[in-house]
């Protein structure tokens, strides 16, 4: 450990003893977990648990005192939420978990960075509200969702990407100040994102989020969506065998197959066109053979079914207001899947989504992806139209078939899912496979895949690529896509010009 | 005055101002300007007229992309043509750059397709103060605009900035656009026109944020018997008579079919209507009374830009607008302050249009002061005094023009030294629009 008992005295004074630590096996145990991952582990210096954002700022004052590096954490899902070398200190966010406000006539809850899916959802649903929810489990952080990752979800046809929900923000700079983005600035509430002029809600997020490299979020206010179907949801059994049932007749599943992503892209644009339907969207065909499943045995029974049965599926959920406009709806999808080509699939199939609505609210079964092999990797993540993606989507099957031939990794050609946005206005596409962590070569074989499929691409002229926060690969692309990494290198300077937030660039 | 026709003149006369030091304002939009954006005495005025080219027009992924110049007045034709709408503001002037309008966040008329307050602006190309050619979001990359396969559509990033954000509301100061992509939206197969009147504004911004909660509306606004009567009158002999008859307070709501099943849908959404209007004890009409007949000419107004050669609202000569944004709980409470504030000022001038915005998360508010140039000083005095009033009750001025800045950032010491920093990066010599907002 190089920090000097000062600044641990220093940091100890703001949250008191219960909630900071520098014994070595804390710390070890707050490393990252992800061993195959090409990534300098270390272990913090300290850990911090700070109970408030004045507790954050006086952290961060400290750090830049005393020039330590400081990196936040609070579901810890990525390897950026780590130490990536010396003289850091995580700051970990768990214990700032309140729900600070759920406005019902403005439409928008204000959350603290350690509130849970788990803890939101239900008091959302209770009050008639839902928002759209990243499928990454009960446990994950809303506020990181929305700030720090994709934000792609399973509603976004209806709806759209978490960016467009995040309103006010409270943070606190890599310097030390506490900076409120939108109508937070000039003491008009939490509503608006944007503004006064220039909205500095840019600094926040872009297409993914900076990870802390341009402060710590400490509050943010989150827009919020009607919840169409019952309040209470009916459930039966106990995990792992749970059914959750949304007993609605304004609620209606419809999974059909296809035989081409042509075929997909007329039916998304049509039913956007439309503008009817809740969840419209491509799945992946192996994941959802795992998720239905409770062990691999029962996995590798289902699988040949699935790929002869649903290997491009197009799940639809129509959630309407009325059962008159249930039947409008029903009607024009009817029609839609008819000329497009689409055969509903086998009840008994479709009737687990009907057993598994939590798909389209918090999806529980998530872990279950793990479970072949335990490591598991989405990539691309990209989007644009629904036109474009499709092509991203076609040109997968040039280059998969080297890696899962060869075991390298486990997938399937069409296991990739699109989902539209806004009515089929933008799609996101994510590439999901698995891999045998235990594998010594599973590391080299992820990279080798990750890169193959970013040169496709990139050879193809695709925007289909994760650019994230600024790393080796922002480096890399940087040229490429306007130079963006250099614009974002020079806020970074500008805000943290000592590189002491999340500073995973190497000086 | 500076006439670029392409990005590379563009970036060559910024570069060329650097060395110089000289300041450089945009105008993209023809005559009249109302905010003051576009004129600044420090600098020299880089105009987009030559630059007004539609680049697309994709019906099938419902986007277009214009040049900085091109105007509602060209862009609204061109989009019908192809079966398609812009998500436009309430009847814009014919000569208002279509890119100017998206980058200041003006009000758009159709609240249910807005999903953010930069809805329906997608992607843009920049040229910054150092004279650097950049594209956010999608229009990115990878590689040059020529060979991306990319619609450029998908808003966010490049990486973990939103760099449009940066340019949005920024009057030019962190870059000049010289393209945008904007949604566009399918255009109604059939339609029908409520009306729905009321005493007071209250009880319909309440009824928007509702309707809007349910997604029933397409078009949706508010308007007083005064901005009413302006905006749908052809002249003022008309503008008086309407004025003296129709209710205070009037709600229009659109509701739309598309394609598929037009009807069929009109009858389903014109019930939610109905209902959710009763609970409020307010009953909707295909008819207005004191504008009987005039409903299809409403309707069509709806639809475009004012194409008169004298704009609806500067008949008495001039307008001063009260600008602000604020969430449904407060959109009663701010208009009646500002009925309130503007009490001094005779009745017939002060026209005030509540439009929901963000699927009604929020309502931006417009009061339009007619007048003419010798009462300038009168209504600039009670305006401003207007603005005080209601920024200390918690209205959100967030597009502050003239000598609103001063007042709103007076609050925010570290927002406005970030605003700094931001544009110390994208402006590093501070010659884009120099002294506007906190600059």
């Amino acid at each position: 450990m190089s920090m000097t008992l000062e600044a641990y005295k220093e940091l100890e004074a703001v949250v008191g003893e219960r909630n900071i630590s520098n014994k070595p096996w804390v710390l070890a145990g707050n490393r990252a977990r992800t061993p195959e991952y090409p990534f300098e582990y270390h272990s913090p210096d300290a850990i911090i648990l700070p109970g408030c954002t004045e507790e954050v700022q006086e952290i961060v004052r400290i750090c830049n005192r005393h020039r330590i590096c400081f990196v936040v954490t609070v579901s810890g899902a990525s390897v950026d939420a780590y130490a990536n070398r010396g003289d850091t200190v995580l700051i970990d966010l768990r214990r700032m978990n309140r729900i600070v406000e759920i406005n019902e006539e403005d439409r928008y809850a204000v959350i603290e960075p350690g509130v849970r899916h788990v803890q939101l959802y239900p008091e959302l649903r209770k009050k008639g509200f839902t928002y759209v929810t990243a499928a990454v489990g009960p446990g994950g952080s809303v506020l990181a969702n929305y700030t720090s990752t994709s934000g792609d979800n399973h509603n976004q046809h209806g709806a759209s990407r978490a960016n467009r929900y995040l309103l006010g923000v409270e943070m606190v700079t890599p310097e030390g100040e506490i900076l409120r983005t939108g109508s937070l600035q000039t003491g008009s509430g939490w509503f608006c994102p944007d503004g006064p002029g220039p909205g500095l809600r840019g600094l926040i997020k872009g297409f993914f989020g900076s990870h802390g490299q341009m402060g710590i979020i400490t509050r943010a206010a989150i827009a919020l969506n009607p919840c169409k179907g019952p309040r209470e949801i009916r459930t039966e059994g106990h995990s792992p065998h749970q059914h959750i049932y949304l007993d609605s007749e304004c609620s209606k599943v419809r999974v059909f197959n296809y035989k081409s992503l042509d075929d997909v892209r007329e039916a998304m644009l049509r039913i956007g066109e439309a503008e009817i339907g809740s969840t419209v969207m491509k799945f992946f065909y192996l994941t959802l053979a795992v998720m239905m499943t409770d062990s691999a045995n029962e996995f590798h029974k289902l699988w040949p079914r699935i790929r002869r049965e649903l290997p491009m599926p197009l799940v639809v959920h129509l959630a309407t207001e009325s059962p008159e406009e249930m039947a409008y709806e029903e009607g024009i999808l009817n029609d839609i899947v008819e000329e497009t080509g689409g055969v509903r699939i086998a009840p008994d199939l479709e009737n687990w989504w009907n057993e598994h609505m939590d798909f389209f609210m918090v999806v529980s079964v998530l872990q279950r992806t793990l479970r072949l092999g335990g490591g598991w990797m989405p990539i691309k993540l990209g989007a644009d139209s629904v036109s474009h993606i499709v092509e991203v989507g076609k040109s997968i099957s040039e280059f998969i078939y080297d890696y899962t031939d060869t075991g390298k990794i486990f997938d399937a050609p069409e296991n990739f899912q699109i989902v539209p946005m806004e009515y089929g206005h933008f799609a996101h596409i994510e590439l999901l496979f698995m891999y045998d962590r235990t594998d010594p070569n599973s590391g080299k074989n992820v990279a080798e895949f990750r890169k193959t499929s970013r040169y496709t691409d990139l050879k193809h002229h695709y925007h289909a690529e994760t650019l994230g926060c600024l790393n080796e690969t922002t480096e890399l692309l940087g040229p490429l896509y306007c130079n963006y990494h250099l614009w974002m290198r020079a806020l970074k300077n500008a805000f943290d010009p000592e590189n002491l937030a999340n500073p995973i660039l190497k000086e | 005055m500076w006439y670029p026709e392409t990005t590379e003149h563009l970036s060559e006369i910024i570069r060329k101002a650097c060395e110089t030091g000289a300041g450089l304002v945009p105008l993209s939009s023809g005559p009249p300007h109302l905010h003051g954006a576009s004129v600044n005495p420090e600098a020299e005025t880089v105009c987009f007229e030559k630059m007004n080219r539609i680049l697309k027009i994709d019906r099938k992924n419902r986007y277009a992309r214009v040049e900085a110049g091109v105007s509602f007045g060209t862009l609204l034709p061109a989009l019908a043509e192809h079966g398609l709408r812009a998500n436009h503001p309430f009847l814009p002037r014919a000569g208002k750059s279509v890119a100017a309008s998206m980058l200041e966040r003006e009000a758009v008329l159709v609240p249910k397709y807005q999903y953010d307050y930069t809805d329906p602006l997608l992607t843009a190309e920049v040229v910054y103060g150092t004279g650097d050619v950049f594209r956010t979001g999608s229009a990115a990359g990878p590689g040059p605009v020529e060979e991306l396969k990319a619609d450029m559509v998908c808003p966010w990033g490049p990486g973990s900035i939103d760099f449009l954000r940066f340019l949005c509301g920024a009057q030019g100061t962190m870059g000049f656009v010289t393209w945008t992509t904007l949604k566009t939206e399918i255009r109604p197969s059939e339609s029908e026109l409520y009306f729905i009147e009321a005493e007071e504004p209250e009880v319909l911004s309440k009824l928007a944020a509702k309707l809007l909660f349910k997604r029933v509306p397409d078009d949706c606004i508010i308007l007083n018997a005064i901005a009413f009567s302006a905006a749908f009158s052809e002249d003022t002999r008309q503008e008086n008579l309407m004025r003296e008859k129709t209710a205070r307070w009037i709600m229009i709501c659109r509701i739309s079919g598309y394609e598929r099943r037009p009807q069929e849908r009109i009858r389903i959404y014109s019930g939610y209507l109905k209902d959710i209007a009763a609970s409020y004890s307010l009953r909707q009409g295909t008819t207005l009374s004191g504008a009987e007949g005039l409903e299809t000419f409403i309707d069509s107004r709806l639809d475009d830009c004012d194409r008169s050669d004298v704009y609806w609202k500067l008949r008495r000569g001039r307008v001063r607008e009260i600008l602000f944004l604020c969430p449904p709980s407060r959109a009663g409470l701010l208009t009646k302050m500002l009925e309130e504030r503007t009490k001094v000022l005779p009745r017939e001038n002060v026209g005030i249009i509540i439009q929901p915005q963000v699927q009604g998360r929020a309502f931006r508010i417009e009061c339009d002061l007619f007048h003419s140039e010798s009462e300038k000083e009168m209504f600039e005095n009670c305006a401003l005094e207007g603005e005080k009033a209601l920024f200390a009750a918690g209205a959100y001025f967030d597009r502050p023009y003239g000598k609103l800045p001063s007042l709103v950032y007076q609050t925010d010491p570290v927002g406005v030294q970030a605003l700094k920093k931001v544009k110390s990066v994208f402006d590093p010599k501070g010659i884009l629009n120099p002294g506007k907002l906190c600059f």
